[in-house]
């Protein structure tokens, strides 16, 4: 489901995350650490560039492409359940 | 919108996800547990979108109507993000705002409101948490019993005014400084 820009970026991406590494099975102090480095290397989709596209299924039904939503101002957030 | 990721902090009731389906359960749950009114997308198991996006555990994005990164808070300071929003607005919702970055980590709003997520992972996640960072687990505990005081300054969606940051500020230094000398007469 997860599509175009994202999966070509995520193909080339530096430091990965393997399957495992990302769903990791206990939080740990470099997890934190990980989080201040990646603030500290302004990590992720700089000011100004695209957005890279991306199509997710919604929680409920049908899914959702970011670029459906040009021409109107898009609030982007990233959170877990726990 | 939001983009459920990964399990922040695990535990016997909510696993490390092994299946989309365990996954987009947890964002059902979200949107019902907190009302949430906007959209919720699920990313993937490898959290390819997330990934891509910085894998920061609470980052937003404002993005203007061309599709481009307007805003890029990392830790999600609602206050800030607020007046980007606004700025944005009055620059016809184009263009880059507010130096495009904002770095500070805004840890109020987990302080009184991060034991809803923790306590979803009981034991193992306060476990988990004492154990990487002594205090962070039973704090959250205790901020989220004081909330109903603390709500008001925690969950503001804007910024204080300058006055009262001012204070705020006065405050904790005067705060800092009497715990250093309370501690340099003990030794």
């Amino acid at each position: 489901m997860v599509a175009s820009d994202v999966q070509q970026r995520f193909a080339t991406l530096d430091g990965k995350m393997s399957l495992d590494d990302y769903n990791f099975k206990h939080f740990r102090t470099k997890h934190l650490l990980a989080d201040m480095q990646a603030t500290f290397a302004k990590q992720g989709i700089q000011p100004g560039e695209m957005a890279p596209d991306f199509e997710l299924p919604h929680a409920d039904e049908g899914s959702l492409r970011l670029s459906t939503l040009r021409d109107k101002p898009v609030l982007l957030h990233f959170g877990s359940y726990t | 919108m939001d983009v459920v990721v990964r399990q922040a902090h695990p535990g016997p009731d909510v696993p490390p996800y092994e299946s989309i389906e365990q996954k987009t359960r947890d964002g059902r749950r979200y949107q019902q547990d907190e009302n949430v009114p906007w959209p919720i997308v699920v990313d993937d198991l490898e959290g390819t979108v997330h990934q891509v996006y910085g894998s920061l555990s609470d980052p937003t994005y404002l993005i203007d109507i061309d599709g481009r990164v307007a805003y890029y808070n990392m830790w999600t300071h609602v206050p800030n993000v607020h007046t980007a929003l606004e700025t944005l607005q009055e620059q016809g919702w184009h263009g880059v705002v507010n130096g495009g970055i904002d770095r500070v980590p805004h840890m109020a709003p987990w302080m009184t409101h991060g034991w809803r997520g923790i306590r979803r992972g009981l034991p193992q996640s306060v476990i988990d948490l004492e154990t990487s960072l002594p205090s962070s687990g039973l704090s959250t505990w205790l901020g989220y019993q004081l909330r109903g005081l603390l709500a008001p300054l925690t969950l503001r969606d804007t910024p204080l005014p300058a006055l009262v940051r001012l204070g705020l500020g006065v405050g904790m230094a005067a705060l800092l400084a009497v715990i250093v000398r309370h501690r340099i007469r003990r030794l």
